[in-house]
């Protein structure tokens, strides 16, 4: 009986995710319960905090600088996740093919996600700077511009998704280009046999087999997206007159600038609900879409 | 649902545990005191330098100095060390993270240790006695004191065929001077202000501000005091270089104008003696701000904060902060670092001229801390008037509010700020 | 081949992937010019492309300015570490979640998914909580323990393990093998792209990881790579040779990973379909 139940699918289920529910649940589900708890005080971290009930919760309700940064948040994302996922993918079919320098295209288009976001900040704050930096310049040279990029309220944001897509391109062409492995040869030579034209090709076989690693992206990209901040902060600093404070920008400003980190975790907490729908949505979407060859 | 049992079990303990901690002092042999600190290059040399002799002149303390990583970064590891009871016993602090840390239970009240005779409190200069002061209580020793001064280029100044500034300079000088300077064509600007809505945005329009006769806040602290006519004209003073003469390079944080003025594209800056080591090829004179009623200035000292790690710990942390903050140790931090002299008395020291000589400009940085008489709020909620102030004379920079519609809308964020405050 | 279709004497693809590859370089350039000028070279902006001469010293400079022999040898103890632990838990739980029906399975994934939701500024406080009372702070197993599995990883593999023809492993099982025994002997085989994958951005994510180390180590001793670079970073002041010089030496290991590991990741493209 025992021998049975040991053997039983459950049993070993539950046995393969042990270890990683183990770490994951310790250090990373105790802290999520951990600022939940904080998203119903008044803390800063400094004195010992009140309780709030749903104060916090209520005050981002009416704030508008909160309400805000959720829109520029979105704006952000939807341009983001489909632009960087449907960049990559084309940049991966370039690459999937017998060409010379592969290796080394391969290596460049993942330069950028191997530099630091400090580098990457530095040089983007160069190039994208309206009197000295060079896009101006290529710019002018063909009549167009000078454009303010990051110091304009209206440009600012755009020129961040330029600016994080370019650094995060490689990183979902790497995962694309592990999934264009796994499409046999011989479905492809099947269908050029039939007389199947590239684009056809690429839509009835192709972009099928990829669903899986193109749901994993949209997911993570997603899931990223939302939270963006790292270079937000090494370049416009949620400026110029907020164009770039988004959620995370917002959070950190509340936490460690006004010291109201009670507040910042109900901003975190709210975030998190978001992005918890958004995926689950994205999930069961992929559930009915994706092909799995099993 | 063993598992949700054992992680209950965890959760309640890691709660529990999370209040204690900190550090034991020990019974035999040297105290420990740990110093945290933000110095890097020949600053970080200079503690680690200062710490040794201590250590061997003090057999019964042992200082240990650790760098905890740069501004951007090191509120978060302090607050984190805070609140996870692993903090040193002396910290570093920015000026503007005084009032809030000074809140917490683990930070030491000084306000008696700085009234003995032989710390000399009166010695220190006004404008860090003001920045360390909450309330009534003295939460901190002053590490740093600077201030903001002109900042000019010579050769700029001569090829525009314009007199280097005087003191006696007014601000329709800077404007005239500005526009001169100022060189589309060539890419040149008159002047350079830093418009990233931060505090390095508020502290130069307060200097203006103070110079106009104006306030931040009124005197009992509760309403906002910056949009009357003083900081109307000097927010107009902005406007009209910025968007009118269009004189001004708009720097977006990221401290591109100190390497444009030392590549001779930038006539003037309002900026302190930290700069000057990035202007290697620039002939440059410091001369006080240009005035209003007045040439007052703006000083942004930064200072050290004792914690609590019992008092064994606590008093050894005295003996070397007090040591370390004496006349002749501060002189030869000044002469090995270039920071300006915390204590007036420095200046009389045999060692002050060699000071001055060692590091050019320094001089007039020094004279012109007479000029810092009056300080920003020392309150918890300044950085969100901070904020407030910031987005409005970012908004008059950018040309898209005008000088009064954009104080008088910070003004009212601040009240309210002030109304919920703490 | 079309008659009508311009013939060039390449591949059309190099048309857009060279300007591509150099956009993505850019980077790479402004670091490796700024690594080898004198400090007071970089003060200018704009920043001059073409250096006066090439200062290769700020390389051995970059390297005595702090223990970097220490704080590579941390970063790559971690880094490895990391790397070894994903690739093996992950394979077990993302495997789970592919192949295996269990109690529970779809809330749980959902539940591990959920733990990449809430932004780092906020978990960092009761992590580092966590991290003090295991008696960890200022220890390499602060920097190993909390990402020694992520769900990234679990997420990734689990979407790779499902696109897998499942007759091979039903086929392994009837012959008697152990699901412990099908997922290391027939589906990880199978695997290598995307466990190659995981490694790379795992090593990449731990390498480039500053804001943890910085939290959670005191000692100058226990500091990584990333952590000793800040050192270039004053508050008013940066020492952009050394960080340049500091950060192509950082970035060197990285990119050996890659282009070593590339060659799991793109499979002879002229394999045949059938696997196993």
């Amino acid at each position: 009986m025992i021998a049975r139940l040991l053997r039983s699918e459950h049993v070993a289920g539950w046995l393969f995710v042990l270890p990683a529910v183990v770490l994951i649940g310790l250090f990373g589900i105790v802290p999520i319960g951990w600022s939940l708890l904080l998203s119903f005080q008044h803390n800063d971290l400094l004195t010992p905090p009140t309780w709030a009930g749903l104060d916090n919760y209520r005050l981002l309700n009416n704030d508008p600088v909160f309400r805000d940064s959720v829109r520029r948040t979105l704006v952000y994302t939807m341009l983001f996740v489909p632009i960087s996922v449907a960049g990559s993918l084309a940049v991966a079919m370039l690459l999937h093919a017998r060409i010379r320098f592969a290796r080394f295209y391969r290596t460049a288009v993942f330069v950028p996600v191997a530099t630091s976001t400090v580098a990457t900040g530095i040089i983007f704050n160069w190039l994208l700077e309206p009197t000295y930096g060079v896009a101006n310049y290529l710019l002018g040279e063909v009549g167009l511009g000078p454009y303010g990029f990051f110091q304009d309220p209206d440009q600012a944001l755009y020129s961040i998704v330029a600016m994080t897509v370019w650094g995060w391109l490689g990183f979902d062409v790497i995962i694309f280009m592990a999934a264009l492995q796994g499409i046999p040869n011989d479905l492809m030579e099947a269908a050029k046999l039939d007389g199947s034209g590239r684009w056809a090709t690429f839509r009835r076989i192709t972009l099928p087999l990829l669903s899986p690693a193109t749901l994993f992206l949209i997911v993570w990209s997603t899931i990223n997206a939302l939270q963006v901040f790292d270079e937000i902060y090494v370049t416009t600093r949620g400026g110029p007159l907020q164009a770039t404070t988004v959620l995370v920008y917002e959070l950190f400003n509340q936490a460690f600038v006004f010291f109201h980190a009670g507040y910042a975790a109900a901003i975190a907490y709210v975030l998190f609900l978001a992005t918890l729908v958004l995926s689950l949505v994205q999930l069961w979407i992929g559930r009915r879409s994706v092909y799995y060859t099993s | 649902m063993k598992r949700l049992l054992a992680l209950a079990a965890l959760l309640t303990l890691v709660v529990a545990a999370g209040g204690c901690g900190g550090g034991s002092s020990s019974s035999s042999g040297p105290v420990n005191v740990v110093v945290w600190h933000g110095y890097e290059d020949v600053e970080g040399k200079a503690i680690k330098d200062a710490a040794a002799r201590f250590n061997a002149t003090h057999p019964d303390i042992h200082v240990t100095v650790q760098n905890y990583g740069n501004a951007d970064y090191a509120l978060q590891k302090v607050l984190t060390a805070i609140r996870g009871g692993s903090y040193p016993d002396i910290a570093y602090l920015y000026g503007s993270w005084a009032a809030n840390i000074s809140r917490s239970s683990t930070a030491v009240d000084l306000t008696s240790l700085t009234k003995q005779p032989a710390t000399k409190w009166d010695d220190f200069w006004l404008a860090e006695r003001q920045a360390v002061q909450v309330g009534d209580k003295i939460v901190g020793v002053p590490a740093l004191v600077d201030n903001l001064a002109l900042v000019y280029n010579k050769k700029l100044f001569d090829q525009a065929g314009i007199a280097y500034p005087t003191a006696d300079w007014t601000w329709a000088d800077l404007r005239a001077a500005a526009l001169k300077l100022t060189n589309a064509s060539a890419k040149q600007f008159g002047w350079a202000y830093v418009a990233d809505a931060s505090e390095d945005t508020v502290w130069r329009f307060d200097a203006l501000l103070w110079q106009a006769g104006g306030d931040i806040l009124t005197p009992d602290g509760t309403h906002a005091a910056f949009n009357s006519d003083a900081g109307v004209r000097a927010a107009t003073l902005l406007q009209q270089m910025a968007t009118v003469d269009h004189s001004v390079y708009l720097d977006n944080g990221n401290g591109n104008y100190a390497n444009l003025f030392n590549s001779n594209k930038i006539g003037m800056l309002f900026t302190g003696p930290w700069d000057l080591s990035g202007f290697p090829d620039v002939n440059y004179g410091v001369q006080v701000l240009p005035g209003d009623q007045n040439h007052q200035t703006i000083s942004g000292p930064d200072q050290w904060v004792l914690f609590d790690n019992g008092s064994e710990r606590q008093k050894a942390a005295w003996t070397f902060l007090s040591w370390f903050t004496s006349a002749p140790e501060a002189m030869r931090w000044s002469v090995a670092t270039g920071d300006l002299p915390i204590r007036a008395s420095q200046t009389t020291l045999p060692s002050y001229q060699a000071y001055v000589t060692k590091y050019p400009g320094v001089a007039a940085f020094v004279d012109n801390e007479q000029n810092a008489v009056k300080a920003r709020p020392v309150i918890a909620s300044y950085s969100e008037i901070s904020q407030a102030m910031g987005q409005a004379i970012q908004a008059v920079l950018l040309g898209k509010a005008s000088p009064k519609d954009a104080l008088d809308s910070a003004a009212q964020q601040v009240d309210q700020i002030l109304a919920q405050g703490q | 081949m079309n008659r009508h279709s311009l013939r060039l004497p390449f591949s059309p693809r190099h048309l857009v992937l060279l300007p591509l590859s150099l956009v993505m370089l850019l980077p790479l350039a402004w670091m490796l010019i700024t690594s080898i000028e004198t400090l007071s070279e970089t003060r200018h902006f704009p920043p001059h492309l073409i250096p006066a001469g090439i200062h290769w010293r700020n390389y051995p400079d970059a390297l005595d300015a702090a223990p970097f022999g220490r704080f590579f040898l941390n970063s790559t103890i971690v880094t490895l570490a990391s790397v070894a632990g994903n690739l093996l838990f992950c394979s077990l739980a993302g495997y789970a979640f592919a192949r295996l029906r269990f109690f529970g399975r779809d809330v749980l994934f959902v539940a591990l998914l959920a733990t990449l939701m809430v932004p780092f500024q906020v978990t960092m406080i009761p992590t580092f909580l966590i991290v003090h009372d295991l008696g960890l702070v200022n220890s390499l197993g602060a920097l190993i323990l909390p990402n020694l599995v992520t769900p990234f990883g679990i997420f990734l593999l689990r979407q790779f393990f499902r696109t897998l023809p499942i007759e091979l492993e039903e086929a392994a099982r009837i012959d008697g093998c152990s699901r412990l025994g099908v997922l290391f002997r027939v589906v990880l085989p199978l695997s290598m792209p995307a466990l190659a994958t995981l490694g790379i951005v795992t090593f990449l994510w731990t390498w480039n990881d500053f804001l943890w180390p910085l939290i959670v180590m005191s000692s100058t001793n226990e500091y990584t790579v990333q952590l000793g670079l800040a050192s270039f970073q004053g508050a008013h002041d940066t020492k952009w040779p050394l960080l340049m010089a500091g950060n192509m030496m950082a970035l060197a290991p990285m990119l050996i990973v890659f282009v070593v590991a590339q060659r799991w990741i793109v499979q002879s493209l002229a394999a045949t379909g059938v696997k196993g």
